[in-house]
């Protein structure tokens, strides 16, 4: 029987704002694969990255959903928002569901029984079932480098079941598992596990990048960059959480902006080809991480040394993309600094300066 | 429970689990509009950026900026001749108050707007065919008095209503003060005559040679036509009232700069020149003096500083530039000399209140100082000569006395321009006489059509506070300086000193606005909604629209909106649309207006119905 060859579809690569014409947005896709009337929170941050990345990703795409906020508040009474064929899966099966639906594409195609070319094949996790719960058989699907883009949207804790902690909740953040108290005054004592980092050292052939809703054209761009690799890749993607961060909703993006910005979230691609990091995504300023904290209730019990805390862990982030740390950054890591007025005052003028 | 014995209304009977209706890219999930979530609604509601307000005749500086950072430069250059029929002109000479206003200023530079201009303005004067054309005759005669700034205005307003307009002019060239009180170096006088072939283009006679009051009376004006604008100007110099002023050698600054314009000047400047005045008149009065010839030009000014005179910063820079000396704090009490001018004999001065224009103390205790000058060019404003006006219409001031529609009395005679405006308040430009001349046309218009005359009342909105935006969308880039001719060479020749922008530098600068308040499809909100809910049939100004029935009102658009035309308005104050309720069941969009209503009716209904 005569095989036939996959036809991958290429997706061109966006420009970048900021450049030539000043803040425009390039040519968005025209496709819109996420339709409104979907039952997320106001100003939901996964809900923003969902539609981006469908966008992104045109109409000849299929999405799967392990449980998460984006299914369980997108597909109550078996009706959804997705206008592109659209599948549940259990919390811990997102890898091997989507690992099966890549390679049932592939092998319809060879046969002749799909007509056209190879779908987007996307899965769009939660960090509860990327980071934990479904960590295994996403590793499973990475590894066996089936071509699909397994995202994980970020938003720091299992949201949907009502604000628990997951290992991505950053240290310091306030859930229902992890509360302030007398004994633990700063509600979560561990650091976040470093997602990211461990899918694209545990898995070196595939596309891995960390994305934010703040910079949503290279948010795109990394989608295409994903889907136009051959092989599996992986996105991490900042989603701020309205309920859980406990925010004025208008924030949204504003959040996704400063937490790249106050290198609490580095941005990076890993490129599979090379087997080297690109650190080469500056925000336009740095800034402390007051300034990111401030804006969320769930940061809202945090002592000076707690803050402190967090400078120094955003200020190893930065070390580890090759900035240049401003000394105003170096003090504020500093918990007695940070109860003295002037040094907070020098830290805000960082984002002047830079 | 049991739902035996309930009403369910019609919107409540939807299809249930299994078969409900597929998503849409058109019609969203239409199963569940999330609207009545919201409490605050966005709305598309444009302001008017500064530029906008400030400029004397309301350009919509923001939109052509626009349509020239996306190289639509003739749809630009038809929006800029709504307001300013001569671009070219005022893209040389005017004093930009847009730019003074401009929002980027308070952020790093404001945007050179008349560089801009001045592009678009040399662009509509290469067109073979101007894109204006007259509107359709209505048979109503108008004579226009002048034809500077205000009278050109006036008459090119008019034409486009469709009337037809006769100006007279004075001297025998037309321009006014565009020709007379501007030199060459700043606005060459191809410039203008093309600019005036425009306006004869629109179908209006322009009479040269023809005075007011001695060729044509005011009787006359009244019997042939059916109005008239009075855009007379101010045409006599100011004396400084100095003992000895009426001896050779002593010129006034306007009639001067007009001689030289007209191509009459008789004046041979002498090696040393003083020019007394401290406004933008005197500053061109001294340029123009080092390119007759002059070797050492010292101005004298009242003021005690350079900062205090009321002149435009940048050409006092250009004038020191080339090598004009300032002399502050001194007035001239007489001119000295036997018959010629020798020497100016001055006293220490000052302004008894903190304007310009009030009265000078001068210091005659203290000893006078004698300094040695061949010409004196006088340049301390200007004054009206009504001679030929009925004394009716004149008031104590000497000027024009007129309502605040710029209307004479009764009368179908409207007075425009410097004439208008002297004493108002308002600083005497070429931009503000135009926006004058624009603004009488129309009055004129209305009055002629039996209308009434009526200020405007609608309340502006005008976005001065950066906080209203959003400026993380902005980053930080220099203004595009325009070249200009070196210093050592340009007092020698008449040539333009100031160079244009090339099409490259007329976009860059363009791209640099931040289109304060106004919609100009960034697609920003497009972008970040959750939802989405905001629909964009093509991407333009001003057509997004946000499907209500889906807007859960989270404000990130309003947030994130660049240029703060987005706006939270609560929902309470519609009337239409959502209405919140319990249920969010509703099959269409626009079901919700038919859920409200039942809700409405429910308290007609029988108890038992419901």
């Amino acid at each position: 029987m005569a095989t036939i060859e996959v036809q991958r579809q290429l997706l061109p690569i966006l420009d970048s704002p900021n450049q030539g014409a000043r803040f425009y947005n390039p040519e968005l896709p025209s496709s819109e694969p996420f339709v409104p009337g979907h039952r997320t929170c106001a100003g939901c941050g996964p809900s923003i990255q969902y539609r981006m990345t469908s966008k992104a990703a045109g109409d000849n795409t299929i999405l799967v959903g392990p449980t998460g906020c984006m299914y369980v508040a997108n597909s109550s009474y078996l009706c959804t928002p997705y206008n592109v064929p659209w599948a549940h899966t259990q919390i811990g099966s997102a890898g091997s569901f989507t690992a099966g639906v890549a390679a049932a594409y592939e092998a319809m195609i060879r046969k002749g029984k799909w007509k056209g070319k190879f779908p987007n094949i996307i899965c769009e996790a939660g960090d509860g079932s990327a980071s934990d719960i479904g960590l295994a058989s996403i590793s499973g699907a990475l590894y066996r480098n089936h071509d699909c883009l397994i995202i994980c949207y970020d938003n720091e804790q299992y949201a949907n079941t009502g604000i628990q902690a997951s290992s991505r909740t950053p240290y310091g953040g306030m859930t229902t598992f992890s509360p302030p108290g007398p004994e633990v005054p700063e509600g979560k004592k561990l650091y976040p596990k470093d997602l990211a980092r461990m899918m694209a050292a545990g898995h070196p052939h595939c596309y891995v990048a960390t994305a934010s809703v703040g910079y949503p054209i290279d948010l795109m761009n990394k989608v295409r960059k994903g889907l136009n690799h051959k092989g599996a890749a992986y996105l991490m993607i900042y989603t701020p959480c309205q309920k859980g961060f406990v925010y004025e909703t208008p924030r949204s993006i504003d959040l996704g902006r400063l937490v790249v910005e106050c290198g609490l979230y580095p941005m990076w691609e890993w490129n599979p080809e090379k087997r080297e990091f690109n650190y080469s995504f500056r925000p336009a300023s740095m800034r402390p991480v007051s300034e990111y904290l401030k804006l969320q209730g769930r940061f809202g019990h945090l002592h000076a040394e707690h803050i402190a805390n967090l400078q120094k862990f955003a200020n190893e982030q930065w070390k580890m993309m090759g900035v240049e740390l401003p000394q105003a950054l170096i003090h504020a890591a500093d918990a007695k600094n940070l109860t003295n007025m002037a040094a907070a005052a020098e830290a805000e003028a960082v984002a002047q300066t830079l | 429970m049991s739902t035996k014995n309930t009403h369910i209304p019609e919107w409540l009977t939807v299809p249930f689990a299994g078969i409900t209706p597929a998503p849409s890219q058109e019609k969203g999930q239409d199963l569940f509009p999330t609207g009545n979530w919201r409490s605050i609604r966005p709305v598309y509601r444009d302001k008017l950026p500064p530029c906008n307000n400030a400029c004397g005749t309301n350009e919509k500086i923001q939109g052509y900026l626009d349509l020239v950072k996306r190289g639509k430069y003739l749809d630009a250059y038809a929006l800029i001749k709504e307001d300013m029929p001569f671009p070219s002109v005022t893209g040389r000479v005017c004093y930009h108050p847009c730019e003074q206003a401009c929002n980027r200023g308070k952020y790093d530079e404001a945007i050179s707007i008349r560089a801009v201009e001045r592009f678009l303005g040399d662009l509509g004067q290469a067109l073979t065919n101007d894109v204006v054309k007259p509107g359709k005759p209505n048979g109503k005669k108008v004579a226009v008095v002048g034809s500077g700034p205000a009278g050109h205005s006036a008459a090119y307003q008019l034409a486009r209503l469709g009337y037809k307009v006769t100006i007279f002019e004075k001297s025998p060239k037309a321009g006014g003060l565009n020709r007379g009180g501007i030199p060459d170096w700043v606005l060459p006088q191809n410039v203008l005559d093309r600019e005036i072939e425009r306006l004869e283009q629109l179908g209006i006679t322009i009479k040269t040679g023809v005075e007011v009051g001695k060729d044509v009376t005011w009787d006359s004006l009244k019997k042939d036509y059916d109005a008239c604008v009075l855009a007379v100007g101010l045409t006599e110099p100011n004396s400084v009232k100095a003992e000895g002023e009426d001896k050779n050698g002593v010129v006034y600054g306007l009639p001067f700069l007009r001689d030289i314009g007209m191509g009459t000047s008789k004046v041979k400047l002498g090696a040393r020149v003083a020019v007394i005045g401290g406004g933008n008149t005197a500053i061109d009065c001294a340029r123009e003096a080092l390119r007759q010839g002059a070797a050492e030009v010292t101005m004298i000014t009242v003021e005690g500083n350079a900062n205090e005179m009321p002149a435009s910063p940048e050409d006092l820079h250009d004038m020191l530039e080339e090598g004009v000396e300032l002399m502050h704090g001194r007035a001239v009490t007489a001119v000295l000399g036997n018959g010629k001018v020798e020497a100016l004999q001055l006293h220490k001065a000052r302004f008894q209140g903190a304007i310009n224009a009030s009265p000078i103390t001068v210091d005659r205790e203290a000893p006078s100082e004698r300094f040695a000058v061949d010409n004196v060019i006088i340049a301390v404003g200007q004054h009206a000569s009504l001679n030929w006006l009925p004394a009716e219409f004149k008031n104590e001031r000497g000027t024009i006395k007129m309502d605040k529609f710029g209307r004479l009395g009764n009368t179908n005679f409207f007075a425009a321009g410097d004439i208008a405006q002297v004493g108002s308040g308002q600083p005497l430009m070429v931009v503000n006489a135009v926006g004058d001349g624009k603004r009488v046309a129309f009055n004129l218009d209305k009055v002629v059509r039996g209308e009434k005359l009526e200020p405007r009342t609608i309340p502006v909105d005008v976005i001065f506070d950066l906080n209203r935006m959003n400026m993380t969308y902005f980053p930080h880039f220099p203004r595009i300086q325009q070249e200009m001719l070196p210093t050592k060479t340009r007092t020698k020749t008449q040539d333009e000193v100031i160079q244009p922008f090339t099409e490259e530098q007329a976009v860059e600068e363009a791209n640099r606005c931040f289109s304060c308040g106004t919609c100009n499809a960034c697609d920003n909100c497009y972008l970040v909604c959750p939802e989405p809910c905001i629909a964009r049939p093509e991407r333009s100004n001003g057509m997004y629209k946000i499907l209500v029935d889906y807007c859960k009102g989270c404000r990130v658009c309003i947030e994130e909106c660049p240029t703060g035309c987005l706006e939270g308005v609560p929902e309470l104050d519609f009337d239409t649309g959502v209405v919140r309720m319990d249920t969010a069941f509703a099959i269409s969009p626009g079901l919700h207006g038919r859920q409200a209503q039942e809700l409405k009716n429910l308290g007609d209904r029988a108890p038992k119905n419901i």
